[in-house]
């Protein structure tokens, strides 16, 4: 750079002499205001050096034309090409700063686009907290065998392990939550009254869970993430004696694992 | 410098107004390479007046030759090179900018979404 500035120094022209006539000498003058803007910018003589270089030897020549009488019209020539390399080497400058500013640009660009992808994680896993908070609140109870949600007896005709369709919204919510769970797994475990045998009330139990299962697997929730186990008339939440703690013990229910993936060990 | 030589001869035809340049064939390839350039990367007379100019000496450079007015050709035509390689340099110039106000939108984009999400 030091180098090229002492190139360029040489080139540089003191006394404009007057013999080429009016025209010529403001043509020069010109020529020479102009190449000293781009001979002093440090941008211009990193990016476009030769253009710099042949604008100061075009006002060169322009100027030791000028000394030979009735050479107006070359100084002039000479001095149009000086004028047009200085703005060549402006605009080429120009054009290489754009591109510098829009690299560092493009990789604040690329910055962004990693944060807000991870904003709108963030958004998804609070919207998955949303959600499990409207689950618990549904039909929850945090247990000492976890998260617990229980689908009552209303869900299956009595008898029956065909899920009713008032079940749609339920399971829906629940794999809305394990699509933005996915590590979770769940255990789903069937439950009947006393009522009957106790083989008949296992088979039952389990195909009730079965029927559950088999809902959020058509859902697209992976089977590996589903346990279904069947408990007969084991583990009632209520007494038999009535018909409405028969009914409440009637059900399926849906433990989930936690955020790793770890379920509280089956009965 | 070559230049040395020429200026005598430059003083001489100055004064005795007679031509006795060669035929500036080199320079009209070269003026002729550089109009094609700068059309090629999208110049148009319409937007880029440079252009205008180049392709107006050029043709007067054109005309020069064929009436054997050969210093006055070498002169049309190293201004249409130069005017040509500015309008060139000036599309790329104008391309670069715009290339800087797309990636600025974008990010005041990126900045205005984060700014909701936060």
């Amino acid at each position: 750079m030091k180098l090229k500035n002492g190139v360029l120094g040489g080139l540089l022209l003191a006394s404009l002499y007057g013999c080429a006539g009016q025209h010529s000498d403001v043509a020069l003058q010109q020529a020479y205001n102009d190449f000293q803007k781009v001979k002093e910018d440090s941008n211009v003589l990193r990016i476009a050096p030769k253009d710099v270089i042949r604008a100061g030897e075009s006002l060169a020549r322009a100027d030791r034309l000028s000394s030979y009488w009735g050479s107006g019209a070359d100084v002039q020539h000479y001095a149009y090409l000086s004028q047009r390399y200085s703005e060549i080497a402006r605009q080429h400058s120009e054009k290489v700063l754009n591109e510098e500013r829009a690299a560092k640009l493009e990789l604040e660009r690329q910055r962004l686009q990693l944060a807000l992808r991870e904003a709108k994680l963030l958004s998804v896993q609070q919207q998955g907290k949303w959600l499990e908070e409207q689950i618990i609140s549904l039909a929850t109870t945090q247990t000492d065998r976890g998260l617990v949600m229980t689908l009552g007896d209303v869900l299956f005709d009595t008898g029956e392990a065909e899920l009713k369709s008032s079940a749609n919204r339920t399971v829906l919510k629940i794999v809305q939550f394990l699509q933005l769970n996915p590590k979770r797994v769940v255990r789903i475990e069937g439950y009947t009254d006393s009522t009957g045998g106790k083989q008949e009330n296992r088979k039952l139990s389990r195909d009730r869970a079965q029927a559950v299962a088999d809902m959020l697997m058509d859902l697209g929730v992976d089977d590996k993430r589903i346990h279904v186990e069947g408990y007969g008339d084991e583990y009632p939440v209520e007494a038999n004696a009535s018909e409405r703690g028969r009914a409440q013990n009637r059900r399926v229910e849906i433990v989930f694992s936690d955020e790793k993936g770890q379920l509280g060990a089956a009965r | 410098m070559t230049i040395r030589p020429l200026f005598a001869a430059l003083a001489v035809t100055a004064l005795a107004g007679c031509a006795a340049d060669p035929a500036p064939n080199e320079q009209m390839r070269l003026t002729g390479q550089a109009l094609e350039q700068a059309t090629a990367v999208g110049a148009t007379v319409e937007d880029v007046p440079e252009l205008k100019l180049a392709e107006g000496k050029y043709s007067q450079a054109k005309a020069d030759m064929a009436d054997q007015s050969f210093k006055d050709a070498r002169v049309q035509a190293e201004q249409a090179e130069l005017d040509a390689r500015l309008a060139e340099a000036k599309v790329l110039t104008l391309k670069s900018q715009e290339q800087l106000n797309v990636l600025n939108t974008r990010i005041a984009r990126l900045r205005k979404q984060l700014g909701d999400a936060q």
